[in-house]
């Protein structure tokens, strides 16, 4: 038929693109996955991954951590600014974007300037008599660049849900008695559920796969899953990242399933 | 017997960016009394009730609710709900749940809010839907959702906010019985924006017609059609041929060129008037009995009656006839002493209730450059 074949090829170039950028490169972790050191097929790699089984924890911990700390921060930042004048709104979010757009290594290198045993902030407490801290290599640290680099991805998302809410469902939540309070447990939480999952999904996966803020900020002390994968590759040993890969990609994805699945219920179903 | 008043407002003026929406508005409403303001979109009607619901505070003036001045009363203290114009149902909740949301929020016991919420759903035959989700239901439906949720907190006053505005015909008649119905069952006092003057007028006690932020009349649905006060409400309820008089002396006006017995008094002799006559007031008889004489412009043809344009000395009259004409027709107009209803001038004397542009004006427009041509 005429226009299933027009169809077809309007959406030929997005189907190239995805079998190259996509489906190739899984196909390849996938292979690499299974190869052992002379070519052959192979579940070692697999198996090696068990004496890993502690950095994927402390991993998790960490990205968990991050992604906590970015809700409660842009939750209610998102919250006050949907109440804030039009203007001071636009400059806002202008603000919130504008790290985005620097490149990550440049904003993670620009904490250790600032945390440094000799940065700013000690040189700061030392000239108030309070003397030095260890900021750097502390877990603190690795989660303050994560927090840092990532909020954005959970404001976002959360402001628009939230500014999308009709005004009308408020008033008609005041009108049947709800103060500010339970109007933002009733009302606003509720519908803003899907943006707090796509912020979490945003926050959650780039934090448990990082490698750049947990060396330049962890000093090398904090080991994640990001780290290992990063070496492997520069050893290099190909199937171990491979496989390491493929095990992190599979949690993500089993991750997002089950906050789909959380979405779905919420907003498809019924909610106190 | 005079019933209490409710609500009151008492010198309201509202502006917003400089705008004036409200203008020293008084109005008092009754306890359990159905009243409707009634204007055009811009008039204050919805601002009104938006004073009264709490979501608005007036810039002067004071709101009373049972007497007592609740300016500064946050919203969810007033013992008023409203239905909204868009019905505003909550989408993350079901049916059931929607309407359960205002007995929730005052933490009634589970046993008591599953009562009341069957009793709601019975009320507007909903019953059986509870577990529906809200855009899984008509428009209908989701209206009585609005409705079920308004007055399951039992009310003192329901605000509505044009809530037939977005149902068809036949179901916006089918409602308007059935909010009647609601409010004679409750005895809730009912406030009602729309600005369908029909619909004004089947369902009310008492009509408030509004225009620029200022009330230009309120009363009896009989009263604002028989007897307007002004040419806006002659013009805004019903149609009207609104011709300019000289009051003679009591009971005798001059218009059109011609002397009519009337039944209006309170004049000064020789008072310049608005006179209003009725399109389905004036009988059309043979041009030599007739008051008026005039030729038929125009007719329509719309199911009960003609709705014909005469043109009498260059103003063009509506008249509401069962009886055929043809245009071309010379006419006369017999008009009784009671269909004549003299008013006094206002601002809006000579903005309404001419014809004119209401017939096929761009017909003529065309005729006359025609001529012109020749």
């Amino acid at each position: 038929m005429k226009t299933s074949l027009g169809k077809r090829l309007l959406n030929a170039p997005c189907a190239v693109w995805s079998a190259i950028f996509i489906i190739v490169p899984l196909f390849i972790v996938l292979y690499y996955t299974f190869l052992d050191q002379d070519g052959g097929f192979t579940f070692a790699n697999i198996y090696e991954l068990a004496q890993y089984k502690g950095v994927f924890i402390t991993s998790i911990i960490y990205a968990l951590v991050a992604t906590a700390i970015c809700l409660l921060l842009a939750y209610p930042f998102a919250y006050f600014l949907t109440k804030s004048s039009v203007s001071s709104q636009k400059m806002m979010v202008l603000l919130v974007m504008l790290p985005m757009w620097m490149n990550l290594l440049i904003k993670t290198y620009s904490w250790t300037v600032i945390l440094d045993n000799n940065g700013v902030l000690n040189r700061l407490l030392n000239l108030l008599g309070f003397g030095s801290i260890k900021l750097m290599g502390t877990p603190g640290a690795v989660i303050l660049g994560m927090v840092y680099d990532y909020i954005p991805y959970m404001i976002l998302p959360i402001y628009t849900t939230i500014s999308k809410i009709d005004n009308s469902l408020l008033e008609a939540a005041e009108d049947l008695g709800s103060n500010a309070f339970s109007k933002l447990k009733r009302v606003v939480v509720p519908l803003s559920i899907p943006g707090v999952l796509s912020g979490i999904t945003m926050v959650f996966v780039p934090s448990i796969s990082t490698f750049y803020i947990s060396q330049k900020l962890g000093n090398g002390m904090i080991l994640l899953v990001g780290d290992i994968i990063e070496t492997q590759f520069k050893i290099p040993n190909y199937p171990l990242g491979a496989s390491m890969s493929l095990v992190l990609m599979i949690f993500i994805i089993i991750s997002i399933a089950i906050m789909n699945k959380f979405g779905d219920s919420d907003s498809g179903g019924v909610m106190i | 017997m005079e019933k209490e008043n409710i609500v009151e407002l008492k010198n309201i003026s509202v502006a917003f960016d400089g705008e004036q929406v409200l203008d020293g508005l008084n109005l008092e409403i009754k306890d359990k009394e159905f009243i409707t303001l009634l204007g055009p979109s811009g008039c204050g009607k919805t601002t009104t009730l938006r004073l009264i619901a709490g979501f608005l505070e007036p810039d002067s003036g004071d709101v009373l609710f049972g007497g007592e001045k609740i300016n500064g009363v946050p919203s969810y203290k007033r013992q008023v709900n409203t239905i909204f114009q868009r019905y505003a149902l909550f989408p993350h909740l079901n049916v059931y749940e929607n309407i359960a949301f205002g007995l929730r929020v005052k933490k009634r016991p589970e046993k008591e809010i599953k009562e009341k919420v069957a009793e709601m759903l019975r009320l507007v035959n909903l019953a059986g839907l509870e577990k529906r989700h809200i855009d899984t239901l008509s428009g209908g439906q989701q209206q009585r959702v609005a409705i079920a949720r308004a007055i399951a907190n039992h009310p003192k006053v329901l605000l509505l906010d044009e809530p037939l505005a977005a149902l068809d015909l036949k179901l916006r008649k089918d409602m308007q019985k059935e909010l009647k119905k609601i409010q004679q069952q409750l005895g809730i006092t009912f406030i009602f924006v729309t600005h369908d003057q029909e619909e004004a007028l089947t369902m009310s006690d008492r009509v408030v017609v509004m225009d620029g932020g200022k009330i230009q009349q309120v009363g009896s649905p009989q009263d604002i059609y028989n007897e307007p006060q002004n040419a806006f409400v002659a013009d805004f309820i019903g149609e009207s041929n609104i011709v300019d008089g000289n009051m003679l002396r009591d009971y005798f006006v001059e218009f059109s060129g011609q002397k009519f017995d009337c039944l209006d008094k309170g004049f000064a002799e020789n008072e310049l008037v608005d006179v209003v006559v009725r399109p389905e007031d004036v009988d059309i008889v043979a041009p030599e009995k007739g008051m008026l004489k005039g030729q038929v412009t125009s007719v329509a043809f719309l199911g009960v009656h003609y709705e014909i344009i005469v043109d009498i000395g260059g103003f063009k009259w509506m008249i509401q006839t069962t009886d055929e004409h043809f245009v071309g027709d010379n006419v006369g107009l017999y008009i009784e002493p009671d269909a004549i209803h003299i008013m006094k001038k206002s601002r809006y004397s000579g903005l309404y209730g001419d014809y004119s542009s209401y017939s096929e004006e761009m017909d003529e427009m065309n005729e006359m450059a025609e001529e012109a041509a020749k």
